[in-house]
């Protein structure tokens, strides 16, 4: 499956865009999303989803123009929005069976497969109570298992791991990486490590735009041999702040232990290994 | 003070900055527009016996004002009634919750808030009476203070009560909306009644002393026996009118305290409503079908089964709207408390042997409006659940979901109604029998058209309630299920609207899609 986003265009007033110029393509696999609030990765991700339409440019799955034909998209995808809610008063099967029918998934086979989902996304022993009563977590994973139902070739999870407790991560991530040799998954999360278990490829936006999209190894090459620590007195923080993109500080007694990037290291720095974390903050730093 | 001010105008703001409001004030304007029929039409609103004032000021300045009380009294309790509500659903209300503001306060300013809402309707209405009277221009003087007057002593007390009695609603029923809606609007037709029959102290819309003045005027003038006050909108009878000259109400201290005292009853219902307010440490309420097999948090499993998803069993395709019908259905008949179907068996047993006149004309119409909380959001849930991601992305939401909603929204008319259309099939008398199948649907699409044009169910709330209450007072033009009309002429128009409506609704859902 080949999902082709040329030149678009989310244009909210005069002044505010959502999305800028836009163009990706994905293919079969696993995507990660990463960018700053306000980056565009829910317009994008809302615009491949046909909630939202572009103000211009073409989404094509397949070379179908899904602007112009919602519905081809629309019966092979799993979506779960960033803000999302549920009926309270519908227990996990009646909701599950609600939004298997909104999709157009019916059948005798489909009890069983709701009953699946609940069991993968740890659901089942409640699933008979009304979803109201569920906690911030429990409602997320009914969002996932909800993305499923219907066999999905086209999985896009916005922020999917937020509520998670990481036992959930983990299996969250074994349940979309079994789908991931035949479809295409696309998935944001502000939890860098998330994406980093997980995506094939990662893009990171911001303002709108694409800055860089790649394999892992690509995107963290750009950042390679740029990755410093050094030891600093707590009091020359501030002064160093101020002169390299410190990435993570970690106290050790009255001296503190500074991650940067930098092309010309601190005297005493010593190299460190680079992280899609230290891409991701490098990348969009220097678009700033 | 302050600060209490900031909270006020705060809430005002957000409350106004909607759609909603901005359509309720255009529906309150228009409704306004006819408070003082112009000379030419066919209906009267105040009158005197047999008599009408002329278009002076002081007719129109106590003639809107009147009505003003008497409208958003119908319409402010409904338009008002979830200030705090919304605190709850936003999670603001928890935020609240942590801060020194005290019960009082924070109910204080809701109460204030709902006040300067119905306020600024007033002053529309006010403004579009002046408007009025230099248009009408009957060559008389204009005295402003024939205005500002009545709208003083007349509509301030009685919107000041209503917005406090929409706070006392919410912190006393907060769990139980329906009853709350259902409630008032019993009380108000217990107010209106009062009205009627000259309630002094009691007359919580204001219009006795004015009535009594322009009864004194038409009495002294014509010493006509026939001095009835009869206000609202009356159709026919209008060749027999004669005009007085009304010039105001000589109001004393006791008339003016008497409506202060609305003023003071409202400040006490909000002191009572804060020694019992919930300050936001509610949990929602769900209905489960054996709540002492559910836990209020309930354990996460302890052992875990990895699942694959490539191994799962197919799914077939299955388009059809069977299983939302069903879901709305469901949703349908789990809103609201239980005990409420007991009053809807209640009202169907009457439907079968009540007279057929009462059961049709009266005993329908206030049947249907106990669904009022069931029909109010039946297409605006899936946004004010945050489903609308998943709904607006779905296989042809359009000609699937919506047409299934409408469907279950009918079926609950048609089952609520099916006593009396047994009777009328019995009878053989199929003008009335259709009438209730088209009310059933156009009440439907009515609470749907409203729901997605306003994004809200307020509108349609508000409307159905000044629906019902003119139904019950047979109001031919607002018989939209034929308990007064019963020609094909009528039918024919019900069915120009079921389909106006229809086409609306898909229209505007359609437009809402493309617009998220």
């Amino acid at each position: 499956m080949k999902l082709s986003i040329q030149n678009i265009s989310k244009r909210f007033n005069k002044e505010k865009y959502g999305l800028k110029d836009y163009s990706l393509t994905i293919e079969n696999g696993i995507l990660g999303l990463l960018g700053p609030n306000g980056a565009g990765k829910s317009t994008l991700m809302k615009i491949i989803a046909t909630i939202s339409r572009p103000t211009t440019g073409s989404v094509e799955l397949d070379g179908h123009n899904i602007l112009q034909d919602p519905d081809y998209i629309r019966k092979m995808l799993g979506y779960l929005p960033q803000d999302f809610g549920v009926y309270a008063n519908l227990n996990a099967y009646e909701f599950l069976e609600y939004i298997a029918a909104m999709k157009g998934v019916g059948g005798p086979n489909l009890r069983k497969r709701v009953e699946a989902l609940l069991e993968g996304v740890n659901l089942i022993e409640s699933a008979k109570s009304p979803i109201g009563t569920y906690s911030g977590g429990m409602k997320q994973r009914i969002g996932i298992a909800q993305a499923l139902l219907n066999d999905p070739k086209v999985l896009i999870f916005d922020e999917p791991t937020v509520g998670l407790d990481p036992e959930e991560r983990m299996r969250f991530r074994n349940l979309i990486s079994d789908l991931a040799q035949n479809s295409i998954i696309i998935l944001s999360s502000h939890i860098v490590s998330d994406i980093e278990t997980i995506a094939d490829e990662v893009a990171i936006m911001q303002g709108g735009m694409l800055i860089t999209k790649g394999t892992q190894a690509e995107v963290i090459k750009q950042v390679d041999g740029r990755v410093f620590e050094s030891v600093l007195e707590s009091t020359a923080l501030p002064d160093f702040k101020t002169k390299h993109l410190v990435v993570n500080t970690s106290r050790q007694k009255d001296k503190v232990l500074v991650r940067y990037i930098s092309i010309e290291p601190v005297n005493g720095s010593v190299p460190a290994p680079a992280s899609l974390e230290d891409a991701y903050l490098f990348l969009t730093h220097k678009s700033n | 003070m302050g600060t209490f001010y900031t909270i006020i105008i705060s809430d005002y703001k957000q409350r106004t900055r909607s759609y909603a409001f901005l359509v309720t004030l255009a529906i309150s304007l228009y409704f306004a527009h006819s408070f003082v029929p112009a000379a030419d039409a066919k209906y009267t609103t105040v009158r005197i016996g047999n008599y009408i004032g002329v278009q002076n000021a002081a007719w129109i300045g106590y003639v809107t004002a009147m009505m003003t009380s008497v409208f958003l009294s119908m319409t402010g309790f409904y338009l008002t009634n979830s200030g705090i509500k919304k605190d709850v659903d936003t999670g603001v209300g928890e935020i609240v919750a942590t801060t020194p503001i005290s019960n009082l306060n924070y109910l204080l300013a809701k109460a204030w808030s709902n006040f300067l809402v119905l306020l600024s309707i007033t002053a529309c209405v006010f403004v579009m009476g002046i408007a009025l009277f230099f248009i009408r221009s009957g060559g008389y003087p204009f005295e402003v203070v024939q205005f500002i007057l009545p709208y003083l002593v007349i509509t301030v007390p009685t919107i000041f009560f209503i917005a406090a009695l929409a706070v006392t609603g919410e912190v006393f029923l907060y769990r139980y909306a329906i009853l709350m809606n259902i409630g008032y609007f019993f009380f108000f037709c217990a107010m209106g009644t009062l009205d009627a029959g000259g309630a002094g102290v009691l007359d919580l819309f204001g219009n006795t002393p004015v009535a009594t003045a322009m009864q004194e005027t038409v009495l002294h003038h014509y010493h006509d026996a026939n001095t009835a006050l009869s206000m609202g909108f009356n159709f026919g009878g209008k060749k027999a009118i004669h005009s007085f000259i009304f010039e105001g109400v000589h109001w004393t201290a006791a008339s003016v305290l008497s409506r202060a005292l609305w003023i003071g009853l409202g400040l006490l219902l909000i002191f009572i409503s804060s020694k019992f307010f919930h300050r936001f440490n509610i949990r929602q309420k769900i209905k489960a079908k054996k709540k002492s097999k559910f836990p209020k948090i309930i354990p996460q499993a302890v052992i875990l089964k990895d699942i694959k998803l490539s191994e799962l069993p197919p799914v077939t395709s299955a388009y059809g709207i069977f299983p939302f019908i069903k879901t709305e259905l469901l949703m349908l008949f789990r809103k609201g408390p239980r005990w409420l179907w007991l009053i809807n068996l209640g009202g169907m047993i009457a439907l079968a042997f009540a007279p057929l006149t009462v059961a049709h004309q009266i005993i329908l119409p206030i049947l249907w409006f106990l669904q009022v909380g069931r029909w109010s959001d039946l297409a605006t849930k899936e946004k004010t659940n945050r489903i609308h991601y998943f709904t607006y992305a779905s296989y042809r939401p359009l000609t699937r979901l919506l047409p299934a909603q409408i469907m279950a929204g009918i079926i609950l008319s048609l089952v609520l109604a099916s006593p009396l259309l047994v009777r009328y099939l019995v009878a053989m008398q199929f003008l009335p029998l259709v009438s209730i199948v088209m009310g059933g649907g156009f009440i439907v699409l009515f609470a749907v058209a409203l729901g997605i044009l306003s994004g809200g169910k307020k509108l349609f709330e508000i409307l159905f309630f000044m629906f019902t209450y003119a139904n019950v007072e047979l109001v031919p033009f607002t018989d939209y299920f034929g308990g007064i009309n019963h020609n094909v002429n009528y039918l024919v128009l019900i069915a120009g609207l079921i389909a106006f409506l229809a086409f609306v609704s898909f229209m505007l859902r359609r437009l809402e899609i493309s617009r998220v």
